[in-house]
This record gives C-alpha cells, structure tokens and sequence, in this order.
C-alpha cells in the first residue's frame, strides 16, 4: 500500500505547475487549462485522505468539485468564445473593458 | 489480493482469446458487409478470391500493408500518426469487462489436459485448413486462369495457416518442456471475462468517451477541412448519444442493481411467467419496462460507432471521407479495424444488457466445460447476430440529415430514455419487477 | 511492490504532461496533454481505492471537459494564433514564485504530513458513495443540479444564437 504523503507530494507538485501556468502564459484557455489542473490536484489530495481516515466525505467531496468543474468549463468557455467573437483574439490581457 | 501462476495463465488466455476474436471480426464483417450489401442490392459480390470470395479480406490486408504510408504537407506529424491507435485502443479493451460464457468449475489438475486439447485441436484444424489452401492454389494456378495475386495471397494465407499450425504445436511442446500449465490448484472457477470490475459498465462509457480522441486528432492532425468537419461531426454526435446510451445502460444496471455485468447476465437467467403458460427468457428485451430502453440503445449505438444512418463522420457525399480522408496504408486499416470492433464490442454490450448474454433460452446450462462451451457459443451467436443487423440497417436505410441527428438525439432519445428510466425505478421501487 | 512501480510511472506520466500542458505552445497539445495528466491521475484514484471515482474522472474530465476544451480551440482556430510571451518581469515572478511555492510545498508535507499507513481495506465502491450521497448530502447535492443548469442557461446565453424575439426582448443586453 503507497503512504498517503506520497499522494499529497505528486497533488502538490501538481498543484504548483497549474499555479504557474496560470501567472506565466496568456493564451485564456491556456490558463483555464492551468486551473483544471489545480482543481485535480486538490481532487487527489481530498481522495488521499479519504482513504487515510476512512471517510467517505473526501469522494463526495471530490464528486462536487467534478460536478462544478462541468459547469465552469461549460460557462469559462462560453465567456472565452464570447470574448474572441468581440476582440478577435482570448489573449487575457486584451480583455481589459472593465479595466480602469 | 493473492493470485498465482494459474491465474496469471487463465488471464493470458483469456486475454489471447478475446483480442483474436475481436481482431478477426474485421476481415469477416468486411466480407459479410459486402457480400451482404450485394445480397441487398441484388449484386454479386466479391467472389473471385477463395470459395465466396472469404480470403477478398485479405487480400485486401495485404494490399493496405504494401501501400505507401503518406503523410500530408502541413499535418501535424505526431498526431496524424498516433491518432489512428487513439482510435484503436479503446475500442479493444472495451470488451475486458463484459462476459462471454457461463462460469465453470475447473475439476482438479485438469487444467493441462484442456489447453493441450484446444491446443491439438487449434493445432490440426490450422494445419488443415493451410494445407487445403496450399493445395487448391496449387491446382488453381496449375490450370491457369487465376490472377497472379491470387496465387501469391492463396500462399501467403496457406503458408501463414500452416506456420501458426506449427507455431502451436511448437508452444505446447514448450509449455510441456518447461512444465508450465500442470500447475496445482485446479478446483477453481473459471469466469470467462478478463477483468469483472464492481464498476463494469461505467468503465465501458470512459472508454467509449475516449474513441472521440482519435477521431477528433485525425481530423485535426489531417490539416484538411473535410477531416476537420469529419472530426467535429463525429465527436458532437458521439458526445450528444452517449447521454441516451449511457441512460438506457442505466436502467438494465437498475433492474440487476449492480454496475457489474456479470450480475446483469445472471438476473438475466431466470424466467418471466405468464399467465401460467408462457415461459419466457428474463431477457430485458421482454421486460414489460425495459423494451423502450432497449430500443433507445440500440439507435443510440448506431450512432455511437458511426454507423450508417448516422455516418456523418465520413458521409462520403459531403465530406469525401470525413475524418480519415488524408489516411492511406495501414493507418487507414487501423480505422477500418476500429469502426468494426467498436461495432462488435457494441453489439457484445447490447447482448450483454438486453438479450441475456450468453444465457440460452429453455435450457439450463450445466456448470461444466460443455456448458461453458455452449454458452459461449450462444453469446457468439447473438453477437453474429446483432452484427448481422448492423450491415441489414447500413444496407437499407437512407442517412439522415445532419441536424436531424442532433436534434433527435437531444430532444427524442435523451427524454425518451429518461422517461423510461423513471418508469423503471418507479416500477423497482413498487416491487412490480 | 508492483503498487510503487504503477504509481511512480503515471505519476512521471502525470507531471511530464502537466508539464507539457504549461509550457507547449500549441493549445491543441496543450488540451491532449491534459488528457493524458488526467488519465494517469485517473490511475491514482484506482491507486486510492477508489475505482468508481476513477472511471468518473475519466468520463467527466477526459470524456466530457477536456473534449468541450478541444472543440473551442478548434472552433476559433487557436492552434496558429501567435501568442506572445507575458513580460519578462512577469515570468521571471512566476516561474521562481511558484518554484518556491512547489517546494515549500513538498518540504512541508514530507517534514509534516507523513501518516501512518490506514489499516485495512477501504469499502468505496459505487453504493456506499452513493448511499452517502443521498443521503447525507440530498441537499448540496440538488443544489448542484440547480447550479449546472444554471450554467447550461448562462453558457447558452453567451454563446449561443438565440431567437431575434428574445434578442430583442433583451435589449440593452445583447450584443
């Protein structure tokens, strides 16, 4: 049986490559991507301790966040198709109508 | 989990046995679609090569093989050339968790004498066979009158016969040098599906979600706007009636309240009674709730593996050949081999779910070797025959239009099944079934 | 044994196309990479005891997500799109912050959070999930339902044609 911190190293590992995908490209989808990332590693974390404490709460937990990954993707997408039908381009920087 | 050299053993062969069923599915179905399109259409046929034109396939094998492999100028290299394995290798493993025989009892110790026996006979039925092909080339071209190809495949195929004949032989001589199979622990049971997994089914819709990669690579990779469009049409269409095939599953697994499909087969096995008289097979097809989610599947798998009526993919009125337009050679097999073994695994999943599997009707199956035998020959059967109802479709019925496919998977299968879905809970919930 | 060779090559496999997600060009790898991350992880979670969210993080991520991901970029034709490289400052910040992070990260977690191995088997197949599902967490869990329709409503809005009598209903709202 593999330790849980073996789990909780690779979910953190993980977890720092989306965090600098997300500072260091442009591309939206890119950076969308990168937070998918995120999301999975955090997933892996709840499910190792799932099985370190035996608790089913950590599934259903992950269940939800696989739930609202769905959503968000539908509607991030939606947003970036949007965004590319007005300027053309998802480069994130570009999107700066609200910016001030 | 303990397991030892027996399991190891079964577990190879039942994996050998499975991937060479499923890979010769694609030279036979190739000949029974077009001797069967030709059957429909009042034609002929391929009737040159062999008896009936049954070695045409490969002779077609052959020539994919000793076609030139070409890439396009602009496809993206790496994609082009893995997509067609993409496409390939989820459509093989599919069939790991789905069972194909009635579990038997392995008396004790008598493992070796079972495998030297199908061996020999594997063995002697090979060597026969190459020796007749061998033979009958040899008087074909002593008489003349017979292409030069067909001389050439009618050797190549008896000499291939012949060598595997051999090859098996030569395997149970070393398995007998090096004391492999006469192992201890017989007293087992033998349980004809690779892998039966508590979440069966749902392994089956992942990997059934992840044929959409190849498809959509190639039509990418391709750099072409007919593969492109291929690629789109096939994924939106595959996306949209995975919904309703997944949904009809749904109620099949509510009825056996598990996701394994060994415990489906086995609910399947009984009998419904009516009015005293009729006995019929427990069959989910004859379930009074579950026909219309067998009905709902069986479309839904239609357009699950591309099939005409709903071959947008490669309409090839429109698109030319939709996603593997710019494919040749033996990548082009490779497509070819996955659209048939997806059509054979679909027709495996909807003998397993709605028509009992390897269940024979009226009899009772005794927990033998000759049992498992005749069950497993029933599934075959069943599979043929859903197959067989493939090609009849392809043959018969005109392809729709595309935004009628759309729409009718979202807004008449998908509520269908739904529906369906919930009359069967309801009906599990008040005892009726 | 075979556990740690299993776990160590789709970890290798997970971080290797996470990796490639991060810094290949070109979106279209970027999204298959991701796939493949995903799948590996999927193999973690088969790791975990936990086969029945495995094959759903397959179906949902692999299948279903990362798919819509493919066809968007597809869509608007990203995969020739240049895209130029953020400011210097900004990189240099990025790649040595989250280095930084990452290894505090993993110096915290093997100094602090090395447990004791769970004893025995963990029981999480597709019905205990789901008994605690309905019956613990009825409540988030329809909350959720709402919430994804939600989403179907706003992803439609904001990308969909929507009828000219709705559009012009809207008014001000519409593009």
């Amino acid at each position: 049986m593999i330790p849980t911190h073996y789990f909780l190293i690779l979910s953190a590992i993980l977890f720092t490559i989306g965090v600098c995908g997300v500072l260091t490209r442009r591309n939206g989808i890119t950076i969308f991507m990168s937070i998918e990332l995120m999301v999975n590693a955090v997933n892996l974390t709840f499910l190792a301790y799932a099985r370190q404490f035996h608790q089913l709460h950590g599934m259903i937990f992950v269940f939800f966040v696989m739930a609202i990954a769905a959503a968000e993707a539908a509607v991030g997408l939606a947003i970036f198709l949007s965004l590319f039908h007005h300027r053309e381009t998802i480069d994130v920087d570009e999107a700066n109508l609200m910016h001030w | 989990m303990a397991f030892d050299t027996t399991d190891i053993v079964l577990s190879l062969l039942k994996i050998a046995i499975v991937v060479g069923a499923l890979l010769q599915v694609t030279p036979i179905m190739v000949w029974v679609e077009r001797r069967g399109s030709a059957l429909i259409q009042d034609r002929v046929g391929p009737n040159r090569i062999g008896p009936f034109g049954l070695i045409q396939s490969f002779a077609d094998a052959l020539k994919f093989v000793l076609k030139e492999d070409f890439t396009p100028a602009g496809a993206n290299k790496w994609l082009f050339t893995i997509a067609p394995m993409f496409g390939l290798i989820p459509a093989l493993t599919t069939i790991a968790v789905v069972p194909w025989g009635r579990p038997f009892l392995i008396p004790e110790a008598i493992l070796y004498e079972h495998v030297s026996t199908i061996g020999w006979t594997l063995a002697l039925a090979l060597l026969f066979l190459g020796g007749g092909v061998a033979f009958s080339t040899v008087r074909v071209s002593s008489r003349g009158g017979a292409s030069k190809l067909n001389v050439a495949v009618g050797w190549l195929v008896g000499a291939a016969l012949i060598l595997g004949g051999l090859a098996v032989i030569l395997s149970l001589a070393g398995l007998k040098a090096v004391d492999a199979i006469r192992i201890p622990g017989g007293n087992r049971i033998f349980e004809p599906i690779v892998a039966d997994l508590n979440v069966g089914l749902l392994l089956v819709f992942a990997l059934a979600s992840m044929g959409v990669y190849g498809i959509v690579m190639a039509g990418w990779a391709s750099n072409n706007k007919f593969s492109l469009f291929g690629g789109i049409r096939a994924s939106a269409q595959m996306i949209s009636y995975e919904l309703a095939l997944s949904l009809a599953a749904v109620s099949a697994l509510l009825v056996a309240g598990s996701l394994r499909l060994t415990d489906v087969v086995w609910k399947q096995t009984g009998y419904f009674v009516i009015f005293d008289t009729v006995k019929l097979p427990a069959w989910n097809v004859f379930s009074p709730v579950m026909w219309i989610a067998f009905v709902v599947f069986v479309i839904a798998a239609f357009a699950e593996t591309n099939r005409l009526p709903f071959d947008f993919a490669e309409a090839e009125a429109e698109l030319v050949a939709g996603y593997h337009t710019e494919y040749s050679s033996m990548k082009f097999a490779l497509f070819f081999m996955s659209e048939y073994i997806a059509m054979a695994t679909m027709s495996a999943l909807i003998v397993t779910l709605f028509l009992g599997g390897w269940d024979i009707p009226w009899y009772h199956e005794p927990p033998t070797f000759f049992g498992f035998l005749l069950s497993a020959l029933a599934f075959v059967v069943k599979v043929t025959f859903m197959l067989f109802v493939f090609v009849w479709v392809r043959w018969t019925i005109p392809r729709l239009k595309y935004d009628i496919l759309m729409k009718a998977g979202w807004k008449v299968f998908l509520p269908l099944a739904l529906v369906n879905l919930i009359i069967v809970a309801l009906a599990i919930a008040k005892g009726w079934i | 044994m075979l556990e740690f060779i299993v776990f160590f090559v789709f970890a290798a496999i997970a971080v290797i196309f996470a990796l490639a997600v991060i810094l290949h060009r070109n979106p279209v790898v970027g999204a298959l990479s991701l796939v493949a991350s995903f799948f590996a992880l999927a193999v973690m979670y088969v790791l975990l005891e936990a086969p029945f969210l495995a094959v759903l993080q397959i179906i949902v991520y692999a299948g279903a997500i990362m798919v819509l991901f493919l066809f968007v970029i597809m869509l608007l034709n990203l995969q020739h799109a240049r895209e130029e490289n953020t400011r210097p400052i900004q990189q240099f910040l990025g790649y040595t912050g989250s280095a930084a992070f990452g290894l505090g990260l993993v110096y915290y977690i093997a100094k602090y959070a090395a447990l004791q191995l769970p004893n025995g088997p963990f029981n999480a197949d597709a019905r205990a999930v789901g008994v605690e599902l309905f019956q613990a967490y009825i409540f988030p869990f329809e909350m959720v339902s709402i919430l994804l329709l939600a989403a179907i409503v706003g992803a439609l809005l904001l990308s969909g044609r929507l009828p000219s009598k709705v559009r012009a209903a809207d008014g001000e709202g519409a593009r």
